[in-house]
């Protein structure tokens, strides 16, 4: 006898709400089965506002607001895939520290809710005053590489033409500024000449001082999908996730990179590998750069670096002309003493051997932020609107012209650079900054100095997403932003594509966008008529592509953000009249370079030492990075998403070689106290042969870390060198470390 | 905190007739708020749908990419799907935790698939290794034989191990039983729920969402051959750092082209935190084991000495009526505790289910047994029933049936596989933890005599003092793998009772030491028993079990698969 089904659902539940939770309803647009209860009505595609790669994601709307998101299956950068960050990119902007109102300090110190009224009267107020009394020099921004291009764009304008100040940087200091520098010396401009089916399309790709695995894990994709079985040649002194995939594997010695690629360089001369049609006809310098390679023989690189004379003779016979080389670098070598140099002497082995302008070759820098590019070009910052001089008078006129603006306007010497921004406050020459979406208290390098300095400002105003970032946290006067996706505006990835974003989210409370921010700051400051065609961010992309006109990036041919959306990306150049642009383009296929005489120059200079080697009482060389896919540099947002909080580890830790750990006593997992010159900080250990000996490891999101980095800057880029610090490292007794409260304290 | 709730709400928008918002007069700030809540991305960048959908076909614009990552036809009889992971493309990027938890509609912070991280080879040579996995779909899953109300099941055709959420009452046995780790519990909903392959979606022909969002195309279905499983299991490693799959034969393959070295271990290998005190669990074994202690106690004193004093036969077997009211007392306390430990104990009715393979099914059948026998005699004595022949029966049945609870509350924790619980230590600690609670418990009735017979209580005593000995003794004999030279899952729980939980340790041999061996021997050797002893012996005798069962739960190193680093 069969019991009845309500009986048998009693006593054998099948389903059941519970179950219908998690059940799930054939796609609609083309997306496939998703969960009931997150079925979208309509869709849109926008670019992620993490890093360089500029992935598109699918934002899932419903009734005009997004629910949920997936990677675009059909935009020509991330072909469908996306990194926990960008699976995670909604989320976070529902945190609960979301600054949304204005908070400005009162008489106490406290911090308390304003109106946007009485914050933007009291910010013009305050910096007009110190304007008044010391000058256009005595206000600065730091801006970031994450806000939108015509965000960029119109704090610039405002910033130097509409409230008369000079000086201001960004983030982007830290990330690529010597990629920039390096291009703009060798090329003539700042032009990476990649794009990323460069990576499907090499035959020998070479990695310096880059993790792709987990920095870039999108790249590592398209890294994948060639289907040359590329040899991969990983140059970092870690094995990391990337050094394990190579096919060799050079463990090179920190801050070592000068000399290993001017061997290299010298060999392949030795040897006859090179192409002297390429370097005749699309190169000067190679006279110079041949005498000055003289003494870098083999065995001297091999003793400077640290590797063996065969794995650089393999990675020699690998470079030679014939194959498709390409040559790919990040933070490891942007941030480094002698980075621009460094990028340089890469550069000058895609020249040697004309690895550049074909499918699969280039000297080829993955930048970081995802709009690192829009910031280099349009920041208005260390450059003129759109890559130009501000020490350059037809530049000015051209762009005073262009934006119907009075020529005077514009700052006729150049910005301080980030470093010297922080040394013009402790110099009592800077009184007020305005730091918008980046976290120097956390990020710049030897924290404390850092730390002092901000503390030192007659007003220090944050423009933020987050009321708790370690900036905002010391602002006299904070402005609650909009995040990405709750605005609008286009980034431009590390291949030169523009990409556009859409406002899907609502902003919390009263934060407003970035723009909205400049825009009602200017009606404040009362900037003009000039200052009325920058009205929106398309009014403004538009103001964008006439500045762009005639110069390397022009991007005329781009009708708007429509066409944008439309075309999934469109990388720059883009002249008007380009049709049928095709989705992967790279640059100098033609060996035409942007110097009046259309040749790369070959750019080297002899290595200067490491400037803070190990000693004996600093017998370790301090290494930083990042540490997973799931973080994102000082965490403000991606600490957000319980998700990604489960993919790494929740407290900062130090990773060192077992031989010197057992040398030290440090068992793993023990409390250890790193200690540099400046500062120390306490850390878990974590054994593994994957660092070398004399090197230990820290990530780079944790607050503590830049305590112990050394200030140390390239001469032309003003990168700071993060990579290379002495430090000595001792374990922690139990009762130490339960009095030392500065761990885990923010 | 106070700072944001004392924050001024978003301005209301006001809005016209025809639902546009009223802008003129406004400030520049009031326009820039109300504009800054109206989203036009759907507008003007809504996508058409019928330009991107693929031509032919309506599959998912993602079936390019996934296609090859699946099998070309579903499993036939003798096969089924299974996850297999190419650890050569697993760098480590952790996606697919990300579009499981995102595609499946899983609530904030729940994941189902995890990745981990081996580590190990030489300075020369070194090795990491990232490696994500979800549920194995194991021919043999551990959850599924433990759980005792049958919420799991092996689809018989696909052979993907289900779990139906709407039939877990939440005891998360389950979590415990599976080698690795897969099971979450979700505490909100009261229920466990884990990875179904996306079943909804390879019914579809769909990939599951890990498969789909891998960039690296690391992780693929296959449809694999259950005898094929089998053979795999018996003769090659699964991965370094998971539990031998011989115990539930999982299906997922690791593959590599590359050697994995010998002395690859998890990141977390040496992350010793102390595991959750499951305080209900604590609680319900400790009190059943008090509770049946005190019934095995009382008949074998009665049946020895009867209340006089001298020898009696069994048939004569009686307690007195508060002891038999309390231990019956403490039972019911001690299933109430089991009860409030689910997530769901309204359907605790469905317990019983699993009779046949669940250790957890045959304690509630085994303590409901005892629970409903020790009523009756409970009754009986309280009213002065006269069970006449059948109070034997009744008294042999309630030892019996408590006793085999008893038996089968160590086996549940025998079957996770777990060293630190393995079936006779479990036992042992059981069984003595019912004679030592039963013997302290007893003790305090005979002082809440009038004339506490002077031969029951040196008989108690001695059976106290000699049970707490062994008993004790038998706990701190795993402190001896300390001296283990490699990093053995014993050492590290004897690690972390001498480290994370030393003072919980110690204050368990110290409660045993004086209430269960210094006090009865002071009472053997001629000190006055009274009722402030007997309290003495009792409380410190409880506090030393309860802190004994915490550490049962604390000290317990779980398999599970390798973990990421913990800092």
């Amino acid at each position: 006898m069969k019991l009845p089904a309500l009986a048998t659902d009693w006593l054998h539940a099948r389903t059941g709400p519970l179950t219908r939770e998690l059940l799930l309803s054939p796609g609609e647009f083309g997306l496939g089965q998703l969960p009931v209860l997150r079925q979208p009505d309509a869709t849109t595609t926008m670019v992620c506002g993490y890093c360089s790669t500029g992935c598109g994601l699918k934002v899932h709307l419903r009734a005009g607001a997004a629910i949920g998101l997936t990677p675009d299956t059909n935009y020509p950068v991330n072909l469908g895939m996306a990194c926990p960050k960008g699976w995670e990119a909604l989320e976070v902007l529902q945190a609960s520290d979301r600054a949304t109102v204005p908070l400005l300090r009162d008489d106490r110190g406290q911090p308390q809710p304003v109106t946007w009224d009485t914050a933007l009267k009291t910010m013009v107020t305050q910096f007009r005053t110190l304007k008044d009394k010391h000058g256009p020099e005595s206000v600065a921004y730091l801006s970031t590489g994450q806000i939108p291009t015509e965000e960029m764009a119109l704090l610039g304008a405002l910033f130097k033409f509409g409230m008369g100040f000079v000086h201001a940087d960004a983030n982007t200091r830290q990330c690529m500024a010597t990629a920039a520098v390096a291009y703009k010396q060798a090329f003539g401009f700042d032009a990476p000449p990649l794009t990323y089916a460069d990576l499907e399309e090499s035959e020998v790709l070479v990695f310096v001082g880059a993790n792709p695995c987990l920095a870039h894990p999108i790249l590592w994709e398209r890294v994948l999908r060639n289907r040359h079985q590329p040899e991969i040649v990983v140059i970092d002194p870690r094995r990391t996730e990337t050094a394990m995939a190579a096919t060799l594997h050079l463990p090179i010695a920190p801050k070592s990179d000068l000399t290993l690629f001017y061997g290299l360089a010298r060999e392949l001369l030795q040897r006859g590998w090179i192409d002297p049609e390429y370097i005749g006809k699309n190169t000067s310098g190679f006279e110079a750069f041949r005498e000055f390679l003289q003494p870098y023989s083999l065995e001297l690189t091999a003793a400077e670096t640290g590797l063996s004379l065969t794995d650089l003779e393999r990675t020699v016979a690998l470079l030679r002309p014939g194959r498709r080389v390409s040559f790919w670098w990040t933070m490891g070598i942007n941030q480094s003493h002698e980075g621009v140099r460094a990028a340089q002497a890469i550069i000058n082995l895609a020249l040697l051997c004309g690895h550049m302008g074909q499918p699969g070759t280039g000297a080829n820098s993955i930048t970081g932020q995802c709009n690192a590019m829009g910031s280099r070009l349009f920041s208005n910052t260390t450059n003129l609107l759109g890559g130009r001089d501000f020490l350059n008078p037809q530049h000015r006129a051209h762009v005073a012209q262009t934006l119907g603006m009075d020529e005077s306007r514009i700052p006729t010497q150049n910005s301080l650079a980030y470093h010297e921004i922080l040394e013009g406050i402790l110099k009592g020459q800077i009184r007020g900054l305005w730091v918008i979406a980046t976290n120097p208290a956390h990020s710049w390098i030897n924290q404390n100095y850092a730390r002092d300095v901000l503390s030192r400002l007659d007003f220090l105003v944050v423009q933020d997403m987050y009321h708790t970032s370690e900036t905002a946290q010391r602002a006299h006067l904070l402005l609650p932003a909009a995040g990405w996706g709750e605005k609008e505006g286009t980034f431009i990835n590390s291949e030169r594509r523009l990409g556009v974003t859409h406002k899907v989210c609502h902003a919390p409370g009263q934060a407003l966008a970035d723009f909205s921010i400049f825009r009602a700051i200017g009606e404040y400051w009362g900037c003009g008529d000039w200052w009325n065609a920058w009205s929106s961010p398309e009014a403004v992309f538009q103001i964008l592509k006439r500045l762009s006109a005639g110069q390397p990036c022009d991007f005329t041919g781009i009708q708007d953000y429509t066409h944008l959306a439309a075309e999934g990306g469109i990388q720059w150049p883009c002249p008007v009249g380009l049709t049928d642009i095709p989705r992967e383009r790279r640059l100098f296929a033609d060996g035409q370079y942007f110097h009046p005489d259309g040749k790369a120059r070959f750019l080297f200079e002899a290595p200067r030492p490491m400037p803070e080697p190990a000693t004996e009482q600093f017998p370790l060389i301090l290494l930083t990075g990042r540490g997973t896919a799931a973080q994102w540099h000082t965490q403000t947002r991606t600490s957000k998403s319980a998700v990604l909080r489960k993919l790494y580890p929740e407290k900062i830790y130090v990773e060192i070689n077992p031989r010197d750990a057992s040398a030290l006593k440090i068992a793993p997992r023990q409390m250890v106290r790193v200690t540099s010159q400046r500062g120390e900080l306490l850390a878990r250990a974590f054994p593994t042969p994957t660092v070398a000996a004399g090197q230990i490891f820290i990530p780079m999101h944790y607050p503590e870390t830049n305590r112990l980095t050394d200030a140390v800057f390239d001469p032309y880029s003003k990168q700071p060198s993060y990579k290379a610090c002495a430090v000595r490292i001792e374990p922690v007794t139990a009762t130490a470390h339960a009095a030392a409260s500065n761990y885990a304290s923010p | 905190m106070s700072l944001l709730e004392s924050l001024p709400k978003p301005l209301p928008l006001p809005v016209s007739a025809d639902a546009q918002p009223v802008l003129e007069g406004w400030s520049l700030i009031d326009r820039l708020l109300a504009e800054q809540q109206q989203l036009t991305a759907v507008e003007r960048f809504s996508q058409d749908f019928s330009t991107l959908s693929t031509t032919t076909s309506h599959d998912p614009a993602q079936a390019r990419y996934y296609a090859a990552l699946m099998p070309a036809s579903p499993p036939g009889p003798l096969e089924q799907y299974a996850f297999e992971v190419d650890l050569d493309r697993c760098s480590g990027c952790k996606a697919c935790v990300t579009a499981c938890h995102a595609q499946n509609g899983l609530d904030e912070g729940e994941t189902f698939r995890q990745v981990g991280l081996l580590v190990g080879g030489t300075s020369a040579l070194p090795v990491l290794q990232h490696v994500t996995a979800a549920c194995h779909h194991c021919l043999e899953p551990a959850c599924a034989t433990a759980c005792p109300v049958n919420a799991y099941e092996k689809d018989p055709a696909t052979g993907l191990v289900i779990h139906l959420d709407d039939q877990c009452f939440g005891c998360q046995y389950c979590t415990l039983a599976c080698p690795y780790d897969v099971p979450q519990y979700h505490a909100a909903k009261g229920i466990v729920r884990k990875c179904d392959m996306c079943q909804q979606r390879l019914a579809q022909n769909e990939a599951p969402a890990c498969v789909q969002a891998c960039p690296h195309e690391a992780i693929r279905i296959r449809v694999v051959q259950r005898q094929q499983v089998i053979d795999d299991c018996e003769t090659s490693q699964f991965l370094p750092g998971a539990y031998d799959p011989q115990f539930t034969l999982p299906t997922t393959t690791y593959k590599s082209a590359r050697p994995l070295p010998r002395n690859l271990v998890p990141a977390d290998f040496h992350d010793i935190t102390p595991a959750h005190i499951h305080w209900s669990l604590v609680w319900m074994l400790v009190l059943t084991q008090l509770s049946v202690g005190t019934f095995v106690v009382e008949f074998w004193l009665t049946s020895r000495w009867g209340s006089t004093g001298e020898w009696l036969p069994l048939a004569a077997v009686q307690l007195g009526h508060v002891s038999a009211v309390t231990a019956w007392l403490i039972g019911q306390l001690a299933l109430g505790a089991a009860t409030l430990h689910l997530g769901r104990p309204h359907l605790a009715f469905r317990a019983i289910l699993g009779l046949r393979h669940s250790w957890l099914s045959r304690e509630i059948v085994a303590f409901g047994l005892f629970a409903a026998l020790s009523s009756l005699y409970a009754a009986g004595a309280w009213w002065s029933w006269n069970f006449a022949a059948w109070g034997n029966a009744l008294a042999v049945s309630i030892v019996v049936s408590g006793l085999l609870g008893v038996f089968c509350s160590a086996m549940i924790y025998e079957f996770t596989q777990r060293a630190y619980w393995s079936g006779m230590a479990t036992i042992q600690r059981f069984l003595g933890s019912t004679l030592v609670s039963g013997a302290a418990i007893v003790l305090l009735m005979q002082a809440t005599t009038t004339s506490p017979s002077e031969l029951s209580v040196t008989w108690l005593s001695r059976l106290l003092l000699w049970s707490s000995v062994w008993k004790l003794s038998s706990e701190l004999l795993v402190l001896r793998h300390l001296r283990d030279r490699s990093h053995s899952v014993l050492k590290r729980s004897a690690q972390l009772l001498t480290g994370a939980l030393r003072l919980l340790l110690s204050l368990r041999v110290v409660c045993s030491l004086i209430g269960g061996v210094l006090l009865p021997t002071w009472v053997l050797n001629g000190q006055d028993f009274t009722l402030g002893m007997g309290f003495a012996i009792a409380s410190l005798v409880f506090a030393g079990e309860v802190a004994e069962r915490c550490l049962f739960f604390a000290a317990v190193i779980p398999h599970r698969m390798p973990g990421g680093v913990r800092s």
